[in-house]
């Protein structure tokens, strides 16, 4: 749905006459800090991550304190505790070459953070992943809010009968690429956007050629590598709401809200000293050569 | 309810029966040079003190006891003719009054009598014509309905580009906006930056704020009731304008000689057409434009009934690798019956479309998206007015209206497959009954007092969706769904709502009034959007969707000064709202078959106080008003449960408009206009997930910052040449500047992350027109 807010906004901003936009000086009042848990894991074999960070003033211009005296555990299948290492920036750590890797499909992985005398849980079910069959890319010219160059389309098929939810994330030589620049975050629900449910199909062609920064397309010799990954819907919307909310401008922004939580006090509860998200993806990749 | 209406029927027919020595006096008032009626012209006798004010339809109905009078007919901008009449049998009089010659000194602002202002018993009512909207400075040189009704008291908008108007704090889905009679859903071309009412087509507009007669009745706020010229029944005439963003052209004659006419205008925009040649071959293909088109003839059958016939088509089209299209369209049939002096009806049948098509213009069909949406509404209404006696002029009538939502009909292809998401398409039908009666009491007092009862049916085939309670602001998760059978009654409200509006003459010049109104509705806009959209949909009442309901008091003192040269008003008002539709933060409004869980309810409350002058005659004339008003909300699930301001809440709000008439050949004209800036939420806290900074509101408060105030000033000058008076084809140059001092003028300050410097975070202003947009027009009549 804000595809199409943003292009009505491109079209209006485009043939309008005189909107501006410009940085002003705020005065902000500043709250109280809480505990943010940023809790995004997969069932890889490489290093897991959780990052446990102290919310600040808004206007802080530099990174929130990392936050090092937690106790970070992911309580897995038959009873496993897979224990999170701090590296004293605030990231707490996992290798899977100690314990195995956090991938059984259907199971619902609980992270359990306790600090200062809280414990906090998020609960996340690990879901499978399509496999990504193939990358393309051809040649095109110049285009209203598009850049001369090799545009890439992944092609994937979602699962026919659930409701799934997916994060695609693309690379350019091994760089994330800001896909589009009023979303950081590519989110699709079955093959299409975060609306309707087009289930069972190939990723829609918007998704599908997300993968493509159209202010600077591929050339040859770029490498284009893409990941697809399973989520739960609380976390696909977190992300959502991130997303909406970090690129609020213009006529048609909606009001300003809070993102809202994933993560609970023990009884499920949502609490007012934590903020963040837990989520548990499968991830399948592919890469291409542009030629 | 139908059986009481039936009896107070008969009691007025056989009041007639007792009343053998009185006979009325009835017919139409019209202009000698056009055949059109004046709407609200007076029909005064002045050795009895007596009047009458003609009807929508430029009729009168006035009961004497037998005698010889002398009847006076007048008109403002028109010369008031008297005839004596010896009424010792009931006599149809149709009027025809000259336009007076257009005299430097008597430039007039509006159709009506100057004394409308303190002897009438409507408050709160505006009325505007389309000689004064033509006069106010606008955006481009473009004569605008709606952008003029924003220079009245208690009328606001949440900023520029927006669509639609805000009513003494009720958002802009709580107007009932009409054209001849027909509602139109959206009222915008390019979002909202023009409205879509031709004004060479609009003969009178009319907004009621308050004291909403019980005629009117549907939404909470406000109704805008804008009639179409008839069309000039004596010769053909035309009227058009070239302007920078669009051109126009109306054609108006008659078919049979003042029997019947025809009015037909015409606009289309040509920013497109203009901009071709420089576009280069990737954008050759991009389509950006809107037109309407809008048409109506009538037809006298005889001396007891007319027929009147009007449609307006408009769209808007955008393109460029996708359609995106939205208009509206409405038909309407009317049919004025004479029964009998005393007796007079207007029987309206409507339909009304809105609707929108969002596609992918892609050549490959296997990779697809289409998506339309539309409401279609189908009406019958009957409204009678009975003239019982020259104290009491009783109205009643009736109205139904079926609807069928159609929230989303697409369909997605992707590589070759297809797959359907639409959306159930809702029905409802919404009735209601009203009867009303303006009552003279002694020399001083008019009452009008009258009831509405409403209903509305949420109607199958559709589906009953039950939700579980859950903690207040997260999506309500869905419980049972239970479906219905065609035209099946899923769910019924019904209210009655009493309408009353009282005025005391306290002098010659002056009177005080107040009114209370209680009106229901039963459509709701669903936009969260700052500014509405145009794919924003209405959707239903439903067995969760509770209708809307307001109560509302005011209360007025009215004068005129100096021979009604200067008329003034001060109003108060409350209001209470019940059942507002608000939405859970981050709520998903489009494809969302369980949207009824995203939303919440809610009360408002707004009150104010309206300061009004308006200068009518002479070579200055315009007017000066000024709003002190709040409008607030509370809802559970929303800033704590806490009252927070609504997005258009604006402390004051000033507007001062003016024309000067310098000579013949020049006229000036410049408004200004002062608001208070509209609330935002800013953040408090930032945090970062995925290397994305946050914003965040600790307090969880909503709408808890104010943006800086708005203030703009436009001036234009219209030249009118000289050999203009000898010839038939008469033009005239308008100059303007919309936004003189360039303001920046913020739409509103929103926060985002720095794009070189992620670390680093940005409160930005956004102003949707930050510079002086001059114009130049041209415009003629022939």
């Amino acid at each position: 749905m804000r595809t199409i807010i943003y292009t009505i906004s491109v079209i209006l901003i485009a043939f309008s006459f005189s909107s501006c936009e410009d940085v002003i000086d705020l005065d902000l009042k500043n709250g109280r800090s809480q505990l943010v848990i940023d809790g995004f894991i997969n069932s890889d074999s490489t290093i897991q991550s959780i990052r446990l960070t102290k919310s600040a003033a808004y206007f802080l211009n530099a990174p929130t304190p990392s936050v090092n005296n937690a106790v970070v555990k992911i309580e897995g299948p038959n009873n496993l505790v897979y224990p999170f290492v701090n590296d004293g920036n605030g990231n707490y750590n996992y290798n899977p070459t100690s314990m195995g890797k956090l991938d059984s499909i259907g199971f619902e992985y609980r992270l359990i953070v306790e600090y200062e005398n809280n414990t906090y849980l998020g609960k996340s079910t690990l879901k499978p992943v399509p496999v990504i069959d193939s990358i393309t890319y051809e040649f095109e010219e110049a285009d209203l809010g598009s850049e001369e160059g090799y545009y890439a389309q992944f092609w994937a098929k979602d699962f026919y009968g659930s409701r799934d939810f997916y994060w695609i994330k693309a690379y350019k030589n091994s760089n994330p690429i800001d896909t589009l620049q009023y979303a950081q975050f590519i989110l699709s629900q079955d093959a299409a956007f975060d609306g309707p449910a087009a289930d069972g199909l190939t990723f829609i062609l918007p998704i599908r050629a997300s993968i493509t920064n159209r202010d600077e397309p591929f050339i040859i010799g770029d490498s284009c590598s893409v990941e697809l990954l399973s989520m739960n819907e609380d976390a696909w919307n977190y992300l959502i709401q991130v997303s909406s909310q970090a690129n609020n401008g213009g006529l048609f922004a909606t009001p300003t809200a809070n993102v809202r939580s994933t993560i609970t006090d023990l009884a499920g509860n949502l609490q007012n000293d934590v903020l963040g998200v837990f989520s548990i993806s499968s991830i399948s990749r592919n890469y291409k050569i542009i030629q | 309810m139908n059986k009481s209406i039936i009896l107070i029927i008969t009691l007025l027919l056989s009041f007639t029966v007792f009343s053998q020595e009185k006979y009325t006096i009835s017919g139409y008032v019209k202009s000698a040079e056009t055949g059109e009626e004046l709407i609200g012209a007076t029909v005064y006798i002045k050795s009895k003190s007596i009047g009458v004010s003609a009807n929508v339809y430029g009729f009168y109905s006035l009961t004497l006891s037998e005698g010889v009078y002398d009847v006076s007919y007048s008109y403002i901008g028109y010369n008031e003719q008297t005839i004596k009449v010896d009424l010792s049998r009931n006599i149809q009089k149709n009027i025809e009054l000259a336009e007076t010659v257009n005299k430097l000194d008597v430039v007039e602002i509006t159709g009506e009598k100057a004394d409308n202002n303190f002897k009438s018993i409507e408050m709160s009512v505006n009325k505007i014509d389309s000689k004064t909207i033509k006069k106010i400075p606008a955006l481009l040189g473009e004569a605008d309905v709606v952008k003029s009704i924003l220079l009245l008291p208690g009328v606001s908008t949440v900023g520029e580009g927006s669509t639609g108007f805000n009513v003494r704090g009720g958002g802009i889905d709580q107007n009932l906006v009409l054209l001849d009679e027909a509602p139109v859903y959206n009222s915008s071309h390019l979002f909202g930056f023009f409205s879509v009412f031709n004004p060479d087509a609009v003969k009178n507009v009319k907004l009621i704020k308050g004291g909403i007669s019980p005629e009117y009745g549907g939404r909470l706020s406000s109704i805008l009731d804008i009639r179409m010229k008839e069309g000039n029944k004596k010769e053909l005439t035309g009227s058009g304008g070239v302007g920078v963003i669009f051109s126009r052209l109306s054609v108006e004659g008659p078919i049979v000689k003042d029997k019947a006419s025809f009015l037909v205008a015409g606009r289309r925009s040509y920013a497109d057409v203009l901009a071709k040649p420089f576009l280069n071959e990737n954008l050759k293909n991009t389509k950006f434009y809107f037109y309407d088109l809008t048409a109506k003839v009538n037809y006298e059958l005889n001396a007891k009934n007319k027929l009147f016939l009007s449609g307006y088509f408009g769209r808007d089209v955008f393109g460029s690798g996708f359609i995106f299209n939205w208009g509206n369209a409405t038909a309407t049939a009317r049919w004025n019956h004479i029964f009998n002096e005393k007796l007079f009806m207007n029987l309206t049948a409507f339909y009304s479309d809105y609707d929108y098509a969002f596609g992918v213009d892609e050549e490959d069909p296997a990779d697809d998206f289409d998506w339309n949406s539309s409401i279609v509404s189908t009406s019958i209404k009957p409204d009678f007015s009975y003239y019982l006696n020259n104290k009491n002029t009783l109205k009643f009538g009736a109205q139904s209206i079926y609807y069928d939502f159609k929230p989303a009909q697409a369909t997605f292809a992707s590589d070759g497959q297809t797959s359907n998401i639409s959306l159930r398409e809702k029905y409802g039908i919404e009735n209601g009954i009203y009867i009303l009666n303006e009552q003279k009491i002694g020399a001083r007092t008019s009452v009008l007092y009258g009831l509405r009862w409403s209903h509305f049916a949420y109607l199958g085939k559709g589906i009953k969706q039950t939700y579980r309670d859950t903690i207040p602001g997260i999506t309500k998760p869905l419980d049972e769904e239970i479906s219905f059978a065609k035209n099946k009654s899923i769910a019924n409200y019904n209210f009655f709502e009493p309408r009353l509006s009282v005025k005391y003459d306290l002098t010659e010049f002056s009177s005080v009034k107040a009114s209370y109104n209680r009106m229901t509705q039963y459509l709701h806009l669903i936009s969260n959007t700052i500014a509405s959209t145009p794919v924003d949909i209405w959707l239903p009442t439903t067995n969760n969707v509770k209708p809307q309901v307001a109560d509302q008091v005011a209360v007025g003192y009215f004068r005129n000064f100096k021979n009604n040269k200067y008329e003034t008003s001060v109003e108060v008002f409350a209001k209470d709202f019940q059942n507002q539709v608000d939405y859970i933060d981050n709520a998903r409004i489009f494809f969302n078959e369980q949207l009824e869980g995203d939303l919440l309810s809610g009360d408002g409350r707004a009150f104010g106080l309206e300061l009004y002058v308006k200068k009518n005659t002479g070579k200055l004339t315009g007017w000066v008003s000024y709003t002190l008003s709040r409008s607030e909300r509370k809802v559970n699930g929303i800033s704590n449960g806490d009252w927070y301001p609504n997005r258009f809440d604006r402390l004051h709000n000033l507007s001062v408009v003016n024309s000067y008439e310098l000579n013949k050949k020049w006229s000036f004209s410049a408004n200004f206009v002062y608001s208070t800036g509209t609330p935002g939420t800013f953040p408090t806290n930032r945090y970062e997930i995925q290397g994305v900074v946050v914003a965040h509101n600790v307090d969880n408060k909503r709408n808890n910052f104010r943006i800086p105030a708005y203030h703009r000033l436009d001036i234009s000058a219209t030249l009118t040449p000289k050999k203009n008076e000898d010839r038939k084809w008469k033009g005239e140059w308008v100059f303007s500047i919309y936004n003189v001092y360039s303001r920046k003028n913020p739409f509103s300050i929103y926060f985002e992350q720095n794009q070189d410097n992620p670390r680093k975070t940005d409160a930005i202003r956004y102003a949707v027109i930050g510079t002086l947009v001059p114009a130049v027009s041209y415009n003629f009549n022939f």
